[in-house]
């Protein structure tokens, strides 16, 4: 029997926490069968919350809702499936996963909460304590499709819940699971690893990271559709206002000079007239953390060049070298180094641990590959096509995050 | 339904169009198809079709009349 203390801290507790979709018996879930996989319900619930969002009235005003619906539709899941048709049978989800989702890219949590159930574990997902809508557009068609008969069984395996910044519903959570899966950032991993795991559980962090782009300027001109190349930008970058991990922060470009100058002019100038078509909001204080950041960039560097602009909308800082401490010079909202060079590769000695995604313009998959590959680099867990840097998937941050979160057992 | 009617009916739900626009129509031609009229447009279309698309016919996928011709490829027949 509990001891009326443990009930009592129990009781207080979950008056606390907000349950936004699924279950409330949180330690019941200690309890479960961890599934297999790609579980057959689990897709077929997917596929469901896929169809709700979809056609979803307010969907159309959330693009970060249609494009999660559109990851998790029954095609895109079934993709992903047959890509780990190597798996064995013997790989079951390790239990109880408990995520912290970031409070910088608001559809985050939902999937983080994809990743945990396709690998087979129940999930306490905790939302940013920020309010946003698609948080609630996500929760409720969840809470809604966990209500049918088809749904049930999985219901106790699924709660998304919401709290304010509470140490000691960390603790709680922390003690019921196998996998922590932490985002939002060096504070956040800081603040959730004053909270004990049990022995075998263990943390997937997702850190602060630097990205940046790699343009070839010839190439650059030749596209015919510029338009789109601005589009494809503008998703990796002011779609989160440059805050998402993957954004890039830096671009690079390779050609001779007067050809970097001439593509220079366009990129950015096509760039702009998308911010103004698209009528990007500026808010005053991450204008003056732009300037801010350029003067620093001024006072710390060398032959630093600062674009003198028309607006706020686009910050460009060029650069004659790539000093190795640039990840620390970072600024939201459409802050840009620029460095050029006639050759791909003099970034190689900057990357660091920090580096996460390479965008690129203008080159082919092999030539990066082999440019990359087998140089023995710390960080670059990701090369993909500009436009596709925050396109989620099932490996990030070097994890393969369903091989990560199942257990595997070895029969001889 | 005709697969015809099925074809044009995703397209007037996805961008909210009327069907006298969708004849030449494009990709980027008008504010709803961008890239999240796109999504769903796709996702319309394997719905109403029963089909898995490709990811490079979904990127393909660029005008009204390309996009039948795609969907020929998964024995949908439209009138080309």
């Amino acid at each position: 029997m509990p001891r009326l203390e443990d009930v009592v801290i129990h009781m207080r507790l979950t008056s606390k926490i907000q349950l936004m979709a699924g279950s409330e018996s949180y330690e019941k879930m200690l309890y479960l069968k961890p599934l297999v996989p790609f579980d057959n319900t689990v897709i077929q619930f997917f596929e469901a919350l896929s169809m709700s969002l979809m056609k979803h009235p307010k969907g159309r005003d959330f693009p970060d809702i249609i494009s999660f619906g559109f990851f998790s539709r029954k095609t895109n899941i079934k993709r992903l499936k047959k890509s780990y048709k190597n798996l064995k049978s013997n790989v079951v989800g390790r239990g109880v996963s408990f995520h912290i989702a970031p409070s910088n890219v608001p559809i985050n949590f939902a999937y983080s909460f994809v990743v945990g159930l396709l690998s087979g574990n129940a999930c306490v997902v905790r939302v940013s304590s920020k309010s946003f809508p698609q948080t609630d557009i996500v929760s409720n068609a969840i809470a809604s499709l966990l209500e049918k008969p088809e749904f049930t069984e999985l219901k106790r395996y699924i709660s998304i819940v919401k709290y304010e910044r509470n140490i000691e519903i960390n603790n709680y959570f922390s003690s019921l699971c196998d996998v922590r899966i932490i985002w939002g950032g060096n504070n956040t991993i800081s603040e959730l690893r004053k909270s004990p795991l049990p022995p075998r559980s263990f943390d997937v962090t997702f850190s602060d990271r630097y990205s940046f782009c790699i343009i070839k300027a010839k190439e650059y001109l030749d596209i015919q559709n510029k338009k789109n190349i601005a589009i494809d930008f503008y998703n990796d970058t002011y779609l989160f206002d440059q805050n998402a991990c993957s954004s890039p922060r830096l671009i690079y470009w390779v050609g001779s000079s007067n050809v970097v100058l001439k593509a220079k002019e366009v990129f950015w100038s096509f760039l702009h007239e998308l911010l103004v078509e698209k009528n990007y909001k500026l808010q005053p204080m991450t204008a003056i953390n732009k300037y801010t950041a350029s003067c620093r960039a001024a006072l710390d560097y060398n032959n630093v060049v600062i674009s003198r602009l028309p607006d706020n909308l686009i910050s460009r800082i060029d650069l004659d070298s790539l000093p190795a401490d640039l990840p620390e010079h970072t600024c939201e909202g459409g802050s840009y180094f620029e460095y050029s060079d006639e050759m791909p590769d003099k970034f190689l000695g900057i990357v660091s641990r920090k580096f996460q995604t390479l965008t690129y313009i203008g080159f082919d998959r092999a030539e990066l590959s082999s440019l990359l590959v087998g140089r023995g680099l710390l960080g670059l867990d990701r090369i993909v096509p500009c436009g596709k840097a925050a396109e989620f998937g099932l490996i990030w941050d070097g994890y393969d995050l369903i091989r990560h979160m199942s257990r595997v057992v070895s029969i001889e | 339904m005709t697969n015809e009617e099925k074809y044009n009916k995703a397209f007037i739900e996805s961008f909210r169009v009327d069907q006298d626009r969708l004849k030449g129509l494009k990709y980027q031609d008008i504010n709803a198809w961008d890239s999240i009229g796109h999504m769903l447009l796709m996702t319309a279309l394997e719905d109403e079709f029963g089909i898995e698309l490709d990811i490079d016919d979904i990127t393909d996928f660029s005008n009204y009349e390309e996009g039948k011709k795609i969907l020929s490829k998964y024995d949908v027949n439209l009138n080309i």
